[in-house]
């Protein structure tokens, strides 16, 4: 007990400096003996991973392809499922060399990214992590409503594409199916896009017409109008050339608009209780109903509970997907006949599904309105204008007239160059076809991938099969079409009316502000 | 060479390429209620995007330019300070500062204390909360692609050049030389911020209105403590020498206490 | 009292001689209550994950069990070493009363951060991993180390009691180095006391000007130090009714007013450090950081320096007013330079942290433990019974409550 203080304190200062030092030696052993290591770049976390070859160089070597496009989340034609993107750039090589769309603005961006809505990324992505907007819901729920009746009409193009998707050889023609599909699904009407095709060449041959003779104060060449993807480039990067976009509108709205309006008024249904549905190859089309322009019908009864003229556009590809999981059994169905009314096409109608098709079937009615007279059996089989060139050139001769230059294109950065040579001043045409993907509606960005990227073989097999259905087809000019004729009589009275001008034709808005416009070609990369 | 990264935000058209280029690389989860946001979103986000399975995230902000709104996407991820917080805070020394840049942590050493989490200036960390054997989070700049002169996994497959990998003493330059060039903001964010960071920015649009720390202290982090750490055991054996000394003086000649 | 049981336990027949008792009272009940929750609680942390348990998220890593573990607990703990200083070293040998029961508390305070700790960090199986992987220019570092070895100076100190009553041999060496162990014992909660203060430092415009200053390792010793005091008195009144025994009033007294000097001097240097950094406005500002500023500061030192030095500190309630405003101050002071002090800036995107159910029943639950822990220790070894000790009157104890505080 009684220990003495001054041994009780040394003890304190050896034990004190034995317990620090110790401590310290215990530490820096350990440092030395590898616990207390600096942690080498293999010990972080991640890194374990894997990235495309390209991307796998020393910093700053040149690639040939980096990253992909941008994709805004409100696009309502476009999604991409990043999980299943790969980064393998060909979304980006797509939409910059085959369509001229990416890299073709200065940065910043301003607000929106610039997307034409082609799709022509779905068909490029080797992974099928961009896809369309899927809107089989909204389709479903319509039919499951009793009180509203539902509207379908078809594109020329989805009949030699959804066979594909079960399992039939690229090009078949599955209309018949097609149809009795549609009505297995429940669709109440199933109309022919084809119909309002005729219908198109008729209001566009008009106006055709009308320019060349000048009785229409707008420019020539007349530009098509039909694809919203090839209307968008033009509204994007060519405001200036607006006015030579026909007014007319594009198929599907011409069908749209006048479902709720003259089949309402000839079938007694209510157009408030219309759900039109199109079966479209192309995304850009969901693009193109939702525009603010196009609820014509709307506008037409004074009824602002009327939907849009086009509810819901799905694609091809939505329809397979519909078919599929509903468990039809797509090969054995029968083949049935759209309804009629606005059932029936033409073969020049069933053209418009390929390059070139508008332009021969505007061809062969153009001479029937400008001679009275039908085209000869020549007209039936305009070669120069068929085929997957990207650009292609013919002249027609109609008598009284003399030659017609006509010009084709599919592919938007081919028609950014002949845009480019326009703007030139450049334009021996009096019409030009143009669309956006690259062979025309036939491969558009909502058909069934055939193969990826799309190759002209799948193409020309798709293209045939159109060609084949027109030499089949029992008419082949738009102004045979007995539909076509009634309507007129009946509704429209004449083309270019003012009730075909209120129903079936449209304006385009410019879009250049929405972007910083590219300052030279040159450095067209970043 | 210390390696850093120029973000030239003006450039970036929100592709977000290198978002998943950084999930491929670094073998990150996909979790479907983070793929459902959009840039819009992730800006809003008190996260900022930042999961522990999204190490960058582009955020989309609209702020001002000559009176209009604008839209800009910011990549966030770890800044990989010069000197960094995290490394000076972790006591199990499980972050570390490379000398080619990337700003690293293991896992294996980490205790899981969050001191990191609480000090990082740019709030960048984060943390498995939904795991029972939690780490820390954050990109790692591709240490390991760094180590092997490549360059990082998201820089690698910008396909506008918003972000560049380099030097970061050339990566300065060149940003000070755009910005004069391109009438820009006139800040390198990354320059000076917490002592420089090996991730520099630069904007065309203020940064207060893109979410940037910019009040953010100039000095490093690390020296805010270093000084205390420093006198530490001084201060720890000096004061032991005095309280012996006591000790001695008032138990002298008096009957210890047991 | 019904529920008033005695456990015998026989461990092994050379210690058969021992008698452990534990008297088991209804608040004895709650507390084991709550400890039963919050180990549950805990057994559910370390499967499932703290996401699961806490509503910790990447804006507040840090929220109740940290502040009130780690750094509120060891504040209150702190008293240990300050009672240490006074008495062994200083050798004012009037406070030898409260030596051991401040000393006993203090470790159980820091056997519970410990447990803590373990709860809180993610890989608490990594606890070891700063003895070998330095991380030396890291604070926490220095708290992890001081921490540590100071609960094991603890743990020794406590067996040299507890040697008096089991392994008797070893208590003479134990007391031999008592010396040397209460010197490391002052040294190193001093160093990681104002550490603690230190921490919040690295996290620069993030904490209100109003607590982030330079200053704030010394605050933060300087508070440790002085609600060592109040914690001393609320305890021995507590224990005291809980254990029939007081301790006289003027010592409490006069470690009030020990206390009370480093009042003084914390809140001079408060305003010294206001005046330097020029945060008057911010401080009367009356917004929520102002007005729990100032409140910290009225409630927590003013009044107490004031109970201390007027004669309400010779009465027993007086004492107990200063003990508890002062422990709720520094409690309030702790919380306040996590929650109020960084809430804006935490929350400036979204934010938002509000403890879990879960969460304040495991910070309880430690609590309990440690109450149940001390209560026992106290019955079976010389704590409170040293000299100079009055015996309270039986106290009735009622539905977990004590029937009235002061004679
Ligand atoms: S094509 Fe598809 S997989 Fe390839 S980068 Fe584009 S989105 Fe990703
Ligand atoms: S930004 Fe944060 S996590 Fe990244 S290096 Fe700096 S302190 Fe560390
Ligand atoms: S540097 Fe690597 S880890 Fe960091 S964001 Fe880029 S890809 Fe991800
Ligand atoms: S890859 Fe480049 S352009 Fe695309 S989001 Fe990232 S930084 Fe922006």
């Amino acid at each position: 007990m009684a220990s003495k203080v001054g041994k009780v304190i040394s003890l304190s200062r050896r034990s004190f400096l034995k317990f620090v030092g110790g401590a310290s030696l215990v530490g820096v052993t350990l440092n030395l003996s590898g616990c207390g290591e600096p942690i080498t770049p293999d010990k972080a976390i991640g890194g374990n991973g894997w990235m495309p070859t390209q991307y796998n160089a020393p910093g700053n070597w040149p690639t040939s392809v980096r990253g992909r496009v941008p994709i805004d989340p409100e696009n309502p034609a476009i999604v991409r499922d990043d999980q299943k993107c790969i980064l393998c750039g060909q979304c980006i090589e797509v939409c910059e060399k085959i369509q001229s769309v990416f890299g073709n603005y200065e940065l910043p961006i301003k607000k929106e990214f610039v997307c034409v809505n082609c799709g022509q990324c779905i068909q490029w992505c080797p992974s099928g992590a961009i896809s369309e907007r899927d809107d089989v819901n909204k389709v479903f729920k319509a039919l499951a409503d009793p009180n509203v009746t539902v509207v379908v009409q078809t594109a020329p193009a989805t009949r030699i594409g959804l066979g594909e998707e079960f399992g039939m050889p690229v090009g078949t023609n599955v209309q018949g199916k097609q149809v009795a599909a549609l009505r297995k699904l429940g669709f109440d009407v199933v109309f022919d896009t084809n119909f309002t095709a005729d219908l198109t060449i008729m209001e566009e041959g008009t106006e055709l017409v009308k320019r060349v003779t000048g009785e229409l104060h707008h420019p020539i060449p007349q530009m098509t109008s039909c694809c919203p993807g090839w209307v968008k480039f033009v509204e994007y990067f060519y405001p200036e050339l607006i006015p030579n976009l026909s007014s007319a509108k594009s198929p599907q709205q011409m069908e749209g608009a006048l479902i709720k309006t003259y089949f309402a008024e000839k079938k007694e249904v209510d157009p408030k209780k219309i759900f039109s549905v199109s079966i479209m190859p192309c995304t850009a089309k969901k693009f193109e109903c939702q525009r603010p322009e196009m609820n014509s019908a709307s506008k037409e009864l004074n009824d602002s509970n009327v939907s849009p003229d086009v509810d819901v556009v799905l694609t091809t590809r939505e329809l397979a997907r519909m078919i599929k999981r509903t468990g039809i059994d797509f090969s054995s169905l029968p083949e049935e006949e759209y309804d009629k009314l606005m059932g029936t096409g033409t073969g020049a109608g069933v053209i418009f599904g390929t390059t070139g098709g508008v332009m021969e079937a505007a061809v062969r009615s153009a001479y029937y309105l400008i001679t009275g007279q039908q085209p000869p059996v020549a007209l039936w089989n305009l070669t120069p204008v068929r085929g997957m060139q990207g650009v292609k050139e013919a002249a027609v001769n109609i008598p009284g007239v003399g030659d017609i230059k006509v010009a084709v294109i599919s592919g938007l950065a081919n028609a950014r160059k002949v845009m480019d040579q326009m703007k030139a001043g450049n334009a021996p045409w009096a019409f030009m076809e143009i669309m956006a993907c690259p062979g025309g509606c036939e491969y558009g960005g909502g058909q069934p991938r055939a193969s990826s990227p799309p190759s002209d073989e799948d193409r020309n097999r798709r293209a045939a099969s159109l060609y084949n259905i027109d030499a089949k087809a029992k008419l082949r000019n738009s102004h045979d079409n007995p539909e076509i004729k009634q309507i007129y009589a009946d509704f429209l009275t004449a083309p270019m009316s003012e009730k075909a001008e209120e129903l079936l034709h449209t304006h385009y808005v410019s879009r250049a502000d929405d972007f910083i416009p590219k300052k030279s070609e040159e450095n067209k990369l970043y | 060479m210390a390696k850093g990264v120029l973000v030239d935000i003006p450039k970036c058209i929100g592709c977000e390429s290198c978002s998943v280029a950084c999930k491929l690389w670094n073998e990150l989860e996909w979790d479907e209620q983070e793929k459902n946001k959009t840039a819009i979103d992730r800006a809003k986000e008190p996260n900022n995007g930042l999961w522990p399975e999204e190490w960058t995230s582009i955020n989309r902000y609209d702020p001002e330019k000559d009176g209009e709104s604008v839209a800009r996407y910011v990549k966030a991820q770890c800044m990989h300070c010069e000197d960094p917080a995290c490394v000076s805070s972790c006591f199990s020394k499980a972050f570390q500062k490379l000398p080619e840049g990337p700003v690293i942590y293991d896992q294996s050493l980490c205790v899981g204390c969050r001191y990191c989490m609480m000090a990082c200036p740019f709030d960048v960390l984060r943390y498995e909360w939904k795991k029972a054997i939690p780490g820390v989070r954050k990109c790692q700049m591709c240490a390991t692609r760094v180590a092997n002169n490549q360059e990082t996994a998201c820089t690698s497959v910008c396909p506008t050049g918003a972000i560049i990998f380099g030097d970061r003493d050339q990566l300065l330059a060149e940003a000070k030389k755009r910005i004069k060039e391109n009438g820009y903001v006139d800040r390198v964010f990354g320059e000076k911020e917490a002592g420089g960071t090996s991730w520099l920015y630069i904007s065309d649009t203020p940064f207060e209105q893109m979410r940037f720390r910019t009040d953010v202290t100039t000095k490093p982090l690390p020296s805010y403590t270093e000084g205390y750490m420093k006198a530490t055991p001084f201060v720890g054996v000096g004061w032991a020498a005095i309280l012996a000394g006591l000790y001695v003086f008032n138990n002298k000649g008096k009957e210890p206490l047991d | 009292m019904e529920l008033v049981t005695t456990v015998v336990s026989r461990a092994g027949a050379k210690m058969s001689s021992v008698r452990w008792k534990f008297r088991m009272t209804p608040m004895r009940w709650v507390f084991t209550g709550i400890a039963s929750a919050a180990i549950a609680v805990i057994l559910v942390r370390f499967v499932l994950g703290l996401g699961a348990t806490t509503n910790l998220n990447d804006q507040w890593p840090w929220g109740l069990w940290i502040s009130f573990d780690v750094l509120l607990g060891v504040a209150l703990a702190g008293g240990g070493y300050g009672t240490a200083l006074i008495v062994y070293v200083l050798r004012r040998d009037k406070f030898y009363p409260i030596a051991r029961s401040a000393m006993l508390t203090s470790l159980l305070g820091y056997i519970v951060v410990v447990l803590g700790l373990l709860i809180e960090v993610g890989q608490w199986f990594n606890f070891w991993r700063p003895y070998v992987s330095w991380g030396h220019a890291s604070v926490l570092f220095e708290v992890f180390w001081c921490i540590s070895c100071y609960t094991v100076i603890q743990i020794l100190e406590f067996c040299e009691v507890g040697t008096e009553k089991v392994f008797k041999g070893a208590h003479k060496y134990l007391k031999k180095a008592m010396p040397v162990m209460l010197i490391i014992g002052i040294t190193l909660p001093t160093l990681h006391q104002s550490s603690l203060g230190q921490l919040f430092y690295l996290m620069v415009g993030k904490v209100n000007p109003l607590w982030w200053t330079a200053f704030l390792p010394v605050f933060f010793l300087l508070s440790s130090f002085f609600v060592g005091a109040g914690m001393i008195v609320i305890e021995s009144t507590l224990a005291g009714k809980a254990l029939n025994h007081k301790v006289e009033i003027p010592v409490l007294r006069g470690l009030v007013k020990i206390s009370a000097g480093a009042m003084i001097l914390y809140l001079m240097l408060k305003i010294t450090d206001m005046v330097v950094r020029g945060t008057f406005a911010n401080a009367f500002a009356f917004d929520l950081p102002s007005i729990m500023f100032l409140s910290e500061l009225t409630f927590g030192v003013i009044i107490p320096i004031i109970i201390a030095f007027s004669s309400l500190s010779s009465t027993r309630k007086g004492l107990i007013w200063f003990g508890i405003l002062t422990v709720s101050g520094v409690i309030m002071n702790r919380f306040d330079v996590l929650f109020t002090g960084m809430g804006k800036y935490l929350n400036q995107y979204g934010g938002s942290y509000v403890p879990a159910v879960s969460e304040f029943i495991v910070s309880l639950g430690l609590v309990s433990i440690a109450c149940l822990a001390y209560l026992f220790l106290a019955e079976n070894f010389n704590i409170l019974g040293n000299h100079g000790s009055e015996h309270a009157d039986d106290i009735e104890i009622k539905d977990g409550k004590y029937a009235s505080t002061a004679k």
